[in-house]
């Protein structure tokens, strides 16, 4: 609508409620013309003011327009004017254009009717709850331009134009009436009349079911239980204006005043052509005389509690009354739906739309009857005609009828209604007719359940003030607040399904939808947008599969271009491979040179080691090793944890959330020691505070053999000096070199299984796999798996203690190469000294020789060397052959894991059989 | 603080063989002939400052020291197009330019002398490396200057840098050959008492096994040096692989000998390579024999003998065994394969292990340069510590003793400083070489705990006792 044009519509409008003399266009030039001719300031307001004092806010315009008036252009001021106005106008045009248009295209008319119809109820309970603002806000449906048809229907229902509009702000009660006002063409207006009149009696005779109805109404709207008594004794007072739902339900509106003719003396054709008359009027729900409603039992369950029975009059031709039984069903039918569409009006977008479409059908009934009552004025009706015309209404109305009594006798809601519907269709095959109009009323009903499904899919927003559609936001903190565990709860908890708000229809793909959404919100929150490529037509169709196809296309787009975000922008893969790199310590040469540098911080007690040194000889050392030329370096940082891997499996296994450390004391730097990995989103979706901290479980437990394997091999090349010894005297630091090769050995060995049998397939497997993932679910996923598997082999998941005796093996080791190495100096100083002195002082060597076979450590002087090696020999042999007997043990229970494999690496020549063999003996016999 | 390792090339195989190590380094790492490195060579995924440092203008340096007392292969070497590689003040000539004469104590002799100044250079690239982890040498042990001058350097290193490790590339003479230095038995058992007692670690190249092979293996009658030295620089190249392409283990060179190493005297090592093809511009005239490589293909060739670089002779009791064994996987590896390779093995007894003490077959997974083309998906090489490699120091004795007996050739020797008074240093040699043999002998035995060396006054050692008592309490 063009602005003069609106502006001209409003001023005519204006000026014919005022009937003044005046026309817009006078108007406008009164307010065009240059300052010079124009009319002072006070007579323009006054030529304003005399159009629109009708109008309720004329006193605050008109204040409005005199300030502007004093600054402004007054053709401005005429605008301001004039959308002051428009802003309360809307309803008015298209309140005629529906009386215009009502009977001739019901479609057109559709629109209006439900907005009004909704907001009419919202009026209704609002103003009758007179209290909460709640109820109001909670059933301030959709959105705000019915929320500002309210307001405007609101105060002018004192105007002449309004009060018209206000009493049939409810359409379905206009359909309804329109069947009366045919009737008042024949039998006269005095009912019509005076409608308050009607409705105050209808009022006084409001029967137990209309109030159980509305009793429903404000159930269902939300109430809590404890207002809800309190409405109602309200909603008993109610003043009939706001009673929107109300129906003709055969109310005995003059009690039983309509004299009961004596139709038996009258000839047939009478008869019937009365019969017929009254027949009609029962059919929209009048009470006659000739066909009396019976009272409703108030015992009736099921089906009955929506159907009525009637009585015929007695004295009725049998051969009528036959015919008539067979319309009458078509009444009870129609009043049924009726009643179900008021009880449930309001109810949710879905219940909305499917109550639109039953007034749809609702209207193309009254037309039928109407037909029929023309036929009857012209006195072309008879009853068999009418039975014939109305018999493919009575076969389909009995279907919709007993679906929608099912549904609300199951109470089902939103999407089960859906389902309900979708599944009656496939029980109507056969039944073409009724198949049609509940695929019709499917299609309707399921428009803003597809609409919420296209806004979802397209944009991922949720727009669901009903609480229908079949995901939820749980959206409950932002995440720049708590940034560090954010994304381990995003994935999982922020958008979840509620299974009982999914259609049927929608239940294969319920999964995919959640996800379409939930990866635009990720693509969204990286501050990218969300832009669809395509047009998106969402609809539901019960007979194709069309809207399949629309949510697979949009699953697809969003999933690849979450993937795409993930994988390519924000390189996913590369942050993992510098985990790897690290936190696995593929990157062999960084962490040895970390090592060197951190060596001595770290085997200090964890409280004296200063995080800040670490992080610096961290830097360091990522500067000079070969991954300088990794571009995620940085991202690396140090970690001291306040407990050891034990503690830590315990705490990732359980999953305790607020789980506490207990400080202790005895820990070295080396134990608590983790690195950690800095990631931002989204790939912390992916490398959570979980994922990390399952890489650090492994990286302590390949780092703490790594430090071992370290000692071990720095007394190897302490010990190397013995090759320059006598040969005599090496053979006695052989049983200490082997001991320590049988460290090295099964250290060695743990340390490639972990790396090149479990993470490194693990690993291989896992890249393979990358390259053909369709959605990061599955990205998710196989990183989980990954490291699962890894966690799994490397003996950090069971609760046997294997890691245990992991850390135990560890530990006597690094005792081992610890006594080695304050006795390295003792043997090293008595062997080669007494070589050199052998020449030079032969009393000084004799001393030196005695001495030397039994070089005593200041550990224990009581021990000789070979019997603490001994003894370190026979401590850590049955450490060893324990934790491979456990491990057997558990693979004869469970044939899947690999840690079999450890065994056979480090019993790979037997060595050890027959040890452990004697041990089986041992636990056998003992 | 990367850990760097000093080369240092000894006489004429050594500065040899040392030349194709550093040609296959730069073609591997991707470093042109003079050093600067070329434009496809910059993923950064390996680690060049092990072996190189780089000049102010950013070209890459070897860490090698070249010596030589006679000028020809070094002067070969500077005369070719790498000769801008070396740092020149690395070089060092002998100023009289003589030679050793093929003479173990003229190289010893001229070592002694020369010390302050080769010591110098020596000094220096220790100085200029950050956390020098050891030294490579590579000589041969029967000539003049790499045994004896070699000798005289593995000596002052271990006593110089006790911290360091110190391994060799040691060439031993062609057996099947009638060798021209006449004194050759002298010079390997002189030189074989250094490297038992000075080295930590030597890589033995068999000049019987390199030409048998070449023979064999690629057809290649005659082969040259540069043949065989082009197998021996794939084998120095490949052993250092992952050293220069780190990954999660073996990343030092301790870290990779130590486990191979039980006791401080079996410290020489075979290698195996396998598949071996001779450079396709040898012989293009071959079809090349492309064969199908797996892991276990690859792994099970390296157990067989003909594939050993070191020619041990026929086993006749069947006893000997391997002590450990290295297998550096290199090309494109499906890492589930090692797993089913090495059960396979174990489960068809394919190998033969020390009976005194766990030992595995350790696989580590190189990954390889990918700016030399390999016709084979997958390669492998194995070092090992096989006690059948006393076969060689065996050969070694009986050749020594045949020409010690005639008391032959021993005046060359009584000219120089060490021989001056008595000939002990020889039989103090062999002495030690036998007490190796008698070591290796008794490691394929399971009472190896036990065993003490029987020398020629057979001193019964007591201090057995403790340990034989030490393995029966080991359950």
């Amino acid at each position: 609508m063009s602005k003069p044009h609106a502006l001209r519509g409003v001023l005519a409008t204006l000026i014919s409620e005022s009937q003044s003399p005046l026309t817009p266009e006078i108007i406008i030039r009164e307010f065009r013309a240059t300052s010079d001719r124009r009319l002072p300031a006070c007579e323009l307001i006054n030529v304003l003011k005399s159009i629109s004092e009708k109008r309720p806010n004329f006193a605050e315009v008109t204040e409005e327009i005199s300030h502007i008036l004093q600054n402004k252009d007054p053709m401005y001021a005429l605008l301001v004017f004039v959308e002051r106005y428009r802003e309360s106008e809307p309803s008015s045009p298209s309140s005629s254009s529906t009386s215009l248009t009502n009977m001739g295209s019901p479609h057109g008319s559709k629109t209006s009717s439900d907005v009004n119809s909704a907001t009419g109820s919202v009026c209704a309970t609002s103003v009758t709850a007179g209290t909460s603002t709640i109820l109001g806000t909670s059933e301030n449906v959709s959105g705000s331009a019915r929320v500002s048809l309210t307001q405007a229907q609101d105060f002018p229902t004192s105007t002449p134009v309004n009060s018209k509009k206000s009493s049939d702000s409810d359409t379905s009660v206009g359909f309804v009436r329109r069947g009366p006002m045919e009737r008042n063409r024949g039998a006269g207006k005095d009912e019509r009349n005076d409608l308050s009149v009607i409705k105050e009696r209808v009022l006084s005779a409001v029967s137990d079911q209309s109030l159980n109805g509305y009793r429903m109404v404000t159930n269902k709207s939300g109430n809590s239980p404890k207002s809800s008594p309190n409405e109602l004794v309200k909603l008993t007072d109610v003043p009939d204006e706001y009673r929107t739902n109300l129906l003709w339900e055969y109310y005995n509106v003059d009690g039983d005043k309509v004299p009961r003719r004596a139709i038996a003396a009258m000839p047939l054709p009478s008869q019937e052509s009365m019969l017929l008359d009254e027949l009609l009027h029962c059919l929209t729900g009048v009470r006659e005389s000739l066909l009396v409603p019976q009272k409703p039992s108030i015992s009736a369950v099921g089906l009955a509690k929506y159907d009525v029975d009637f009585d015929i009059h007695t004295q009725l031709d049998c051969s009528l009354t036959h015919m008539v039984r067979e319309i009458l069903p078509l009444a009870s039918y129609f009043m049924g739906v009726q009643k179900i569409v008021s009880a449930t009006d309001g109810l949710g977008q879905v219940m909305n739309s499917l109550n639109e479409a039953l007034l749809e059908l609702i209207h193309d009934f009254y037309l039928i009857i109407v037909q029929a009552e023309e036929e009857l004025r012209l006195n072309r009706l008879t009853l068999q005609k009418l039975l014939y015309y109305l018999q493919p209404t009575i076969w389909v109305m009995h279907e919709v009828w007993s679906s929608l009594v099912i549904i609300q006798l199951s109470d089902s809601r939103d999407a089960e209604v859906l389902t309900f519907l979708h599944e009656r269709i496939k029980r109507l095959e056969g039944n073409k007719d009724a198949q049609q109009l509940i695929i019709g009323l499917v299609r309707k009903a399921a428009k803003p359940y597809m609409r919420m499904l296209q806004m979802w899919i397209q944009k991922g927003v949720i727009v669901d003030r009903h609480q229908e559609f079949l995901v939820v936001d749980n959206e409950v903190i932002h995440r720049d607040e708590l940034p560090e565990h954010y994304s381990d709860d995003y994935w999982e908890r922020r958008y979840t399904l509620r299974d009982e708000r999914i259609p049927s229809f929608l239940a294969k793909y319920s999964d995919k939808i959640l996800r379409t959404g939930k990866y635009l919100n990720v693509i969204r929150q990286c501050g990218k947008r969300v832009m669809p490529t395509q047009e998106m037509n969402l609809e539901f169709d019960p007979t194709s599969e069309r809207h399949v196809s629309v949510i697979n296309d949009a699953y697809y787009f969003a999933a690849r271009m979450l993937l795409d975000v993930l994988l390519t922008e924000n390189d996913l893969m590369g942050h993992l491979q510098s985990v790897k790199r690290y936190l696995l310590l593929n990157q062999g040469d960084f962490t040895m040179q970390f090592m060197d540098a951190c060596e001595e911080e770290l085997t200090k007690n964890v409280d004296h080691v200063l995080p800040m040194t670490l992080e610096n000889l961290l830097g360091l050392t990522l500067r000079i090793s070969s991954a300088r030329n990794d571009p995620y370096k940085d991202d690396l940082h140090c970690e001291l944890l306040p407990y050891d891997l034990v503690t830590q499996m315990s705490k990732i296994m359980k999953k305790e959330e607020n789980w506490k450390a207990q400080p202790r004391l005895d820990l070295s730097g080396l134990e608590c020691f983790a690195f950690t990995y800095e990631v931002k989103w989204p790939c912390s979706l992916v490398l959570n505070h979980i994922s990390i901290s399952k890489y650090q479980m492994l990286f302590r437990q390949l780092f703490y053999c790594k430090h071992v394997e370290r000692q071990l091999c720095k007394i190897w090349k302490e010990n190397s000096i013995a090759k320059q010894f006598e040969p005599q005297a090496a053979s006695l630091y052989r049983a200490a070199f082997t001991l320590r090769q049988r460290m090295m050995n099964a250290i060695q060995n743990l340390e490639y299984y972990m790396m090149i049998e479990i993470i490194e397939p693990n690993w291989h497997i896992f890249i393979e796999k990358m390259k053909t993932v369709e959605n990061v679910d599955n990205v998710l996923r196989l990183h989980q798996d990954f490291l699962d598997s890894c966690l799994k082999n490397c003996m950090l998941t069971e609760s046997s203690h294997l890691n245990r005796s992991i850390f135990k093996l560890c530990k006597i080791c690094l005792k081992y190469c610890e006594f080695i190495q304050i006795t390295q100096r003792y043997f090293q100083d008595a062997e080669l000294r007494s070589m050199v002195r052998d020449s030079a002082d032969s009393s000084e060597s004799e001393q030196e020789s005695l001495h030397c076979p039994q070089v005593e450590t200041p550990l224990d002087p009581a021990d000789t060397f070979s019997e603490r090696v001994k003894r370190f020999d026979l401590e850590f042999t049955s450490l060893l052959i324990a934790f491979l007997k456990q491990i057997i043990s558990m693979a004869k229970k469970n044939t899947a894991d690999c840690f079999m494999n450890l065994v056979h690496r480090i019993n790979f020549n037997a060595f050890y059989t027959d040890q452990m063999d004697k041990m089986c003996a041992e636990a056998a016999m003992g | 603080m990367p850990s760097e390792i000093i080369t240092l090339q000894l006489g004429q195989c050594g500065n040899q063989i040392g030349f194709e190590f550093w040609k296959r380094l730069c073609l591997e790492h991707g470093i042109s002939p003079s050093g600067v490195l070329e434009d496809f060579a910059n993923d950064g995924l390996d680690r060049k400052d092990v072996f190189f440092y780089q000049a102010d203008d950013d070209h890459y340096i070897p860490r090698a020291v070249l010596l030589d007392l006679e000028p020809r292969v070094i002067n070969t070497i500077m005369g070719s197009v790498y000769s801008k590689l070396y740092n020149p003040e690395n070089v060092y000539l002998s100023k009289h330019g003589g030679g050793a004469g093929n003479n173990w104590a003229s190289g010893y002799s001229q070592g002694e002398k020369l010390q302050e100044e080769v010591f110098d250079i020596i000094d220096r690239e220790a100085d200029g490396s950050d956390s020098l982890e050891g030294f490579i040498l590579c000589h041969s042990i029967a000539g003049g200057t790499g045994s004896g001058m070699g000798s005289f350097i593995m000596e002052r290193l271990a006593d110089r840098y006790p911290k360091k490790l110190i391994q060799t590339f040691s060439v031993f003479p062609n057996q099947d050959e009638i060798s021209d230095v006449v004194v050759q038995p002298y010079n390997s058992m002189l030189t074989l008492k250094r490297l038992t007692t000075a080295a930590d670690s030597v890589v033995v190249l068999d000049n019987t096994a390199l030409n048998r092979i070449a023979c064999d293996r690629l057809h290649i009658q005659n082969p040259s040096f540069s043949q065989i030295n082009n197998l021996v620089s794939t084998i120095m190249s490949v052993s250092t692989t992952t050293l220069r392409y780190p990954s999660y283990m073996n990343n030092n060179l301790i870290g990779l000998t130590a486990p191979l190493i039980p006791t401080p005297q079996l410290h020489f090592l075979m290698t195996g390579y396998t598949p071996l093809t001779s450079d396709s511009d040898i012989n293009t005239q071959q079809q090349v024999n492309v064969r199908k490589t797996t892991v276990l293909d690859v792994m099970r060739r390296l157990l067989q003998p003909k594939n050993m670089m070191v020619s041990t002779g026929p086993d006749k009791s069947n006893h000997h065994c391997y002590i450990s064994i290295l297998n550096i996987i290199q090309g494109e590896v499906d890492p589930t394969q090692v797993h089913k390779s090495l059960q396979r093995i174990r489960d068809r007894k394919m190998a033969q292990f020390i009976p005194w003490g766990p030992t595995s077959i350790q696989v580590a997974l190189s990954r390889s340069s990918p700016y030399v083309q390999s016709n084979h998906r997958v390669s492998g090489l194995m070092l090992a510590n096989h006690t059948s490699i006393c076969s060689l120091f065996e050969r070694a004795l009986n050749q020594y003793d045949k020409l010690r007996k005639r008391g032959a050739f021993l005046d060359q020797f009584r000219r120089e400083d060490i021989f001056k008074d008595d000939l002990n240093e020889l039989d103090e040699s062999r002495e030690t070489v036998d007490c190796l043999v008698q070591e290796y002998e008794a490691a394929t035995r399971e009472d190896y705990m036990q065993f003490s060396v029987k020398r020629g006054n057979g001193q019964a050692d007591s201090k057995s006792e403790d340990s034989r008592s030490k393995t029966s309490a080991g359950s």
